[in-house]
């Protein structure tokens, strides 16, 4: 209202020795960063973020401008500060590379916008090529990241209206390259509360596509893409399977994540515990661990026994300004699946696994 | 407030001490549970944090309110509002120092008698009390006391002349001349300082919400509103307040007092308490009467670029800290969210941290890192091994470990890559022995067909699995054989065709030849101490006196099991006699047997010809047994189906054995996709698949995926050169995969290739001879362009001309030995190689820029400001994997 709010950003890099170190952090935004993300590392050091001041914002590391090699910080330059949303940008996703630098954002009005930047070399050139309208306020999108030439472009827009009676709060678009068009292919009409987060799991040369969503619990489903014959041109039709709910949390969940296989899935919710989950052979998926969120294992209950072990790093206080910041972390800064942490937080931390 | 309605307060000095006031006060103190547990009196406030009550204080009946000293001497010091109007000081246990003292017990007491609603301490003079009192006609409700007043002359008096004497303590410490009075001829309801202001108060009156200056106490700003209850202002905005009324809250800014800058959505009931989080921006907590949850506001502020909607965005939260009704709460004010809350009867304490929303992400080596208030957390896949009950590592890790031993590039003994994988797996295991099998019967066949000058079309045979083979078994032959080492008359019927050897090769059993003699084999699975399995595939072979030999040394050997002897002796007293005790306990019996090839072995003996459903459907025996003894036991047709159902089944599945039956076949590749669908474990998909790439497998877009996106694991681990490696590999299997070559540098004069290697230029052949193939080519250079004999460019650090190594010409015919880069082989030292900068196009010997930049930053070349090697960030990091 009166004060201003300023929302910085921090990139943590990963050194030999594990040790994270803060390497630059810089103002963004003129309102909460909601998202934070990275492009593939093929196009550079390249990050986007979204944020309640009705922007996306396109990032990238220079280096070389001045001496800060030696202190280990480098520069971050804005490319581009997309202002087509009349609302709060709530999520930004790079498109999977093989499209190309495609970016995507959706907003409180319920709108995807999918930008291209047609050089690559260019990073501050970029044109707004599809507007799709949701209907429904969008909290969330996630590309299938398969890169099968079987499998069109597709996304997963998700809601986090809590009318129950507006229906299915995931959609799934997907391209059709006839009309050269996103076109609804699938709504799941089961997810009726709000969602708050989703995740195509990558894909890795499977023939089906998994998607996690993070609502009042986590549930995953399985899309099977049905063999359709070669004249039909409109959209694939998809089988749905629930394959996991889990409502562990005990309230609404907040965020969910895959690992780089897709057999392991993180989710955190209001109860400020991080859960793993895990599929057996057979698919059955079961908790394989519990992290309070300041990293404390859970000591009731006679949970299954952890699969992880944490080591936490030192408290670092945080000036006041920084609190809704954003920060964004990158192992040997080549992970394409780097990742973008919201919140500040401290360094350190790491323990080489035995096998390293 | 009512007297039994509890209410909390935070030490301002000790994180870990708080106050709770019902009927009377209760100090506590927090601590870990552990070291609480012992001690009796300590209350468990959540899992790991207890209270201990250290001092309670039932001196001061009537309490309407209580706020605590902020300066830290004296430490305990709170001034208690009560019903009848008067504040007393006082305090809680310890302490007796003399500041303490004095303060300790004074009383203030207004002209007239009515509550007293609401404290305040002055943050900065802290000797200034405001008291908020009811209305009595027309006298002032605001009174701001200085506790040290009437108190200063008297310091000099002995403090054991106080303690002695109460009499003197009382007409002492009653203060009764306020410092000022405001808020004539009204209510007050709530007080607050402001904290960067301390001479302004503000104070939620009857009707209005009012700021007071001390500095001018004639004048007020007020402005009209019924929310004046629960006054607060934000500890991070002090320009913000907070107050409510009924179930709305109203939120302001003090430098726009006209109106509220915005109002919470109402409550059905009314509300209690209101309190800013000192922790975080822009959090507010609310709690409502008869109620179990306290509801959360997180304020997003935004000056928007676009118009005057300046409205803030709300996250609302509710959270749940206790079943019971909440009395009050209290924000802890250092530790991040936290609060400790008290049930509204029986004075139930909870500590309660609300967390931040976690956000969380995987990296890329099976690590997750979250970030929950200001914290940063990485946890990773735990690495102790060893464990009995370790769980099972997850395949992302499972197959970084295996591409770092160089799985599936063993490509002489193709079966040692199930140990390059850990050994444990024996799916892979199978697997690995399939493709050794399959490879060898195809390298023999391969001789057999040269040596009889076939063109063969048969070639494939062997990829297509054993399904396959079988269908196209012809000229089955059956004979019948009797037990041998037995003096049992009974035949078993066998089965013999060329296409079943063959299949029995591949499961292994037979090495070589028309002839099926599992000798060898059983040699091996006694070496490696498989006792049952051996003695199960000697029984099949119908040869229960090696059976029963086999069993013995099983019982013998080192750490045998003796009950083998006993399974060999009921071996022995094997029966054909259909009505024999025998035959009828040991069917009965097998079933109890735990190893599978026990109890498979007496089913056979037990069987009926021909109907072998025991043995063929036990599934704990691997498949190459059961389908070695399909194929020795069952008629074509039986065959058929058996093997076509035993396929569909580990196809659905995805089950590596089943690659024996489908071998590197369409089929086989529906059966990886089963797999990878499962696991996710394109690694193995992608060596697997490699082998078979003299059938057309590879140029399924499955495969094509599978290699693609291994080749991006290996990328996003950091494992370029595994990468590389896994390219090589893959050129070497499959050429068309080769990638072409992606630079040429040509002369600047002529503009050809300045190569040797790129297609021989028929002028050159003078070059050629003159610069030798022959001899050592890493020696031998020239400085001068093939083509046009016009000299090279100049390297900019030893501005000698460059010069090009003359190459061994590779992409000749005979280029395929030289491929393996042996340091005697490349074409020339890393040091002479040309290299520059794409952006400034200086550049030199690759030794030489090397040297150069490890000290400098910009281009070698005068005048040239190139940052050359900083403009690649990727250049500069160490892959994950180099040795």
């Amino acid at each position: 209202m009166n004060s201003f709010k300023i929302s910085v950003f921090t990139v943590w890099d990963k050194d030999e020795n594990g040790e994270w170190h803060c390497t630059a952090s810089w103002k963004t935004h003129s309102g909460s960063v909601w998202r934070v993300t990275w492009a593939h590392p093929e196009f550079g050091q390249v990050l986007a973020s979204c944020s309640f001041d009705r922007t996306a914002a396109v990032w990238e590391e220079i280096v070389g401008e001045s001496n800060d090699k030696q202190r280990g910080l480098s520069h971050w330059i804005k490319r581009t500060t997309l202002v087509d949303s009349r609302t709060s940008v709530t999520d930004v996703k790079f498109a999977p590379k093989h499209m190309g630098l495609m970016l995507t954002t959706c907003s409180a009005d319920g709108v995807v916008r999918i930008y291209e930047a047609p050089d690559v070399m260019n990073l501050s050139q970029w044109s707004l090529q599809h507007e799709i309208s949701c209907k429904l306020s969008c909290s969330c999108i996630s590309w299938n990241p398969s890169s099968s030439r079987a499998h069109p472009p597709m996304f997963a827009v998700g809601s986090d209206d809590s009318n129950v009676s507006y229906g299915g709060k995931v959609q799934i678009y997907e391209y059709n390259e006839n009309t050269r068009k996103y076109a609804k292919a699938e709504t799941l009409m089961t997810v009726t509360d709000a969602v708050h987060d989703i995740a195509f799991a990558p894909n890795l040369g499977r023939s089906v596509h998994v998607l996690a969503i993070a609502t009042k619990d986590v549930r995953i489903f399985k899309l099977v893409p049905m063999r359709r014959d070669s004249t039909s041109t409109g959209p694939t039709k998809f089988e749905v399977q629930i394959m996991a709910q889990f409502d562990n949390h005990n309230s609404q969940v907040w965020r969910v994540s895959w690992n780089i296989t897709s057999t392991l899935l993180a989710s955190s919710g209001d109860d400020g515990c991080v859960r793993l989950w895990k599929a057996n052979y057979m698919d059955n998926w079961k908790c394989t661990g519990i992290l309070k969120g300041d990293g404390s294992p859970l000591t009731s209950s006679s949970g299954p026994p952890m699969a992880m072990s944490t080591v936490v790093g030192s408290s670092v206080q945080m000036p006041q300004n920084s609190l809704n910041g954003m920060s964004a972390g990158r192992i040997g800064k080549r992970a394409s699946f780097a990742p973008p942490v919201r919140q500040l937080g401290s360094s350190k931390i790491y323990q080489h696994p035995a096998h390293y | 407030m009512s007297g039994s309605k509890p209410d909390i307060l935070w030490s301002p000095h000790h994180p870990d001490r708080y106050v709770i006031c019902d009927s009377e006060l209760g100090l506590y103190r927090i601590g870990p549970l552990g070291g609480a547990e012992t001690k009796a009196g300590t209350l468990p406030l959540s899992e790991e944090t207890a209270a201990t009550l250290l001092a309670i204080n039932s001196d001061t009946p009537y309490m309407k309110c209580v706020a605590w000293y902020p300066k830290h001497e004296p430490e305990c010091l709170l001034a208690v509002g009560q019903a009848n109007g008067r504040v007393v000081l006082t305090s809680l246990g310890q302490s007796h120092n003399s500041t303490c003292k004095d303060l300790v017990g004074k009383e203030i007491v207004p002209k007239h008698a009515r509550q007293c609603n609401t404290l305040a301490w002055n943050p900065v003079d802290s000797n200034l009390l405001a008291a908020g009192l009811d209305k009595h006609r027309a006298d002032f409700s605001v009174l701001i006391w200085d506790i040290s007043s009437k108190f200063s002359p008297e310091t000099s008096v002995a403090s054991e002349k106080i303690r002695l004497s109460s009499v003197d303590l009382d007409s002492s410490s009653v203060l009764t001349k306020p410092l000022y009075e405001l808020g004539q001829n009204d209510a007050c309801l709530s007080l607050c300082w402001r904290l960067r202001d301390p001479k302004l108060l503000l104070a939620g009156m009857h009707r209005n919400l009012a700021i007071f200056d001390l500095r001018n106490t004639s004048q007020k700003t007020f402005v009209n509103t019924k929310a004046i209850q629960g006054v607060t202002v934000d500890p991070h905005f002090p320009d913000r307040v907070a107050s409510f009324f009924e179930g709305q809250v109203a939120i302001w800014d003090l430098r726009k007092f006209e109106k509220p800058v915005l109002t919470l959505t109402e409550q059905p009931k009314p509300l209690t308490k209101v309190a800013w989080c000192p922790t975080r921006t822009g959090l507010l907590a609310t709690l409502t009467r008869d109620s179990n949850i306290i509801r959360l506001y997180d304020m997003q502020h935004t000056p928007t670029p676009i118009g005057d909607e300046t409205e803030p965005t709300i996250i609302e939260r509710s959270v749940q800290p206790c079943e019971s009704q909440i009395g009050s709460f209290a924000w802890h004010p250092s530790s991040q969210n936290r609060m400790v809350v008290v049930s509204a009867a029986n004075r139930v304490m909870t500590d309660f941290t609300v967390f931040e929303r976690i956000s969380l992400a995987w990296s890329s080596t099976t690590s997750l890192m979250w970030a929950c208030g200001r914290h940063l957390y990485d946890c990773a896949e735990d690495g102790t091994e060893g464990l009995e009950n370790a769980i099972e590592k997850d395949i992302a890790t499972k197959m970084r470990e295996r591409a770092l031993s160089r799985y599936g590039h063993d490509t002489v003994h193709v079966w040692r890559n199930h140990l390059l994988a850990g050994g444990n797996d024996p799916q892979l295991k199978s697997l690995w022995y399939d493709l050794y099998y399959i490879l060898l019967s195809h390298m023999k066949q391969c001789a057999e067909d040269t040596e009889l000058k076939l063109q063969g079309n048969k070639q494939s045979v062997v990829y297509s699995g054993i399904k396959n083979i079988v269908k196209t078994s012809s000229g089955t032959t059956e004979s019948h054989k009797c037990w041998s080492g037995s003096d049992r008359q009974t035949d078993v019927t066998r089965y013999h065709s060329e296409e079943r050897c063959l299949a029995l090769r591949l499961c292994g059993w037979i090495s070589r030849g028309p002839e099926i003699d599992v000798d060898v084999f059983l040699r091996s699975l006694e070496l490696e101490k498989e006792w049952e399995r051996a003695a199960a595939v000697a029984l099949f072979n119908l040869d229960i006196r090696r059976a029963i030999q086999i069993l013995n040394k099983g019982a013998t050997a080192e750490k045998g099991d003796l009950n083998l002897n006993v399974v060999a002796m009921a071996l022995s007293g094997y029966t054909d006699d259909k009505l024999s005790l025998w035959r009828e306990m040991c069917s009965s019996l097998r079933l109890q047997l735990k190893n599978p090839y026990l109890c498979v072995m007496f089913a056979f003996l037990t069987s009926e010809p021909g109907s072998y459903d025991g043995v063929l459907y036990e599934s704990s025996v691997a498949v190459r047994d059961r389908v070695a003894f399909a194929c020795m036991f069952l008629s074509d047709a039986q065959l058929t189906r058996y093997i076509d159902k035993l396929a569909n089944e580990l196809k659905d599945m995805g089950n590596l054995e089943g690659i024996l039956l489908t071998g590197l076949s369409k089929d086989g590749v529906d059966l990886m996709e089963s797999y990878v669908d499962h696991t996710g474990d394109v690694q193995t998909a992608s060596f697997c698949m490699l082998k078979g790439s003299s059938v057309d497998v590879l140029k399924d877009p499955r495969v094509q995926c599978w290699i693609e996106n291994y080749r991006n694991l290996l990328d996003a681990w950091s494992f370029w050169h595994k990468r590389a490696e896994f390219d090589i590999h893959r050129g070497k299997l499959d050429p068309s995969s080769k990638p072409l070559a992606q630079v040429y540098v040509s002369c600047n004069f002529c503009g050809k290739s300045i190569s040797y290697s790129c297609s021989p230029m028929p002028h050159q052949g003078r070059g050629f001879s003159q610069y030798g193939v022959s001899g050592s080519p890493t020696k031998s250079k020239v400085t001068s362009c093939p083509g046009c004999r016009k000299p090279l460019p100049r390297c900019a650090l030893c501005l000698m001309n460059m010069g090009t190594p003359v190459s061994n010409c590779p992409g000749t015919g005979r280029s395929e030995e030289k491929m393996d880069l042996s340091r005697e082989n490349k074409l020339a030292q890393f040091n002479n190689w040309f290299t520059w900068c794409h952006n400034c196009r200086h550049g030199g010997h690759a030794g030489h820029m090397l040297s150069w930049f490890r000290d400098h930053t910009e281009c070698p070349v005068s005048a040239c400001t190139c940052k050359c090697m900083q403009l690649d960030t990727t250049g500069n990091l160490v892959p994950s994997d180099s040795s």
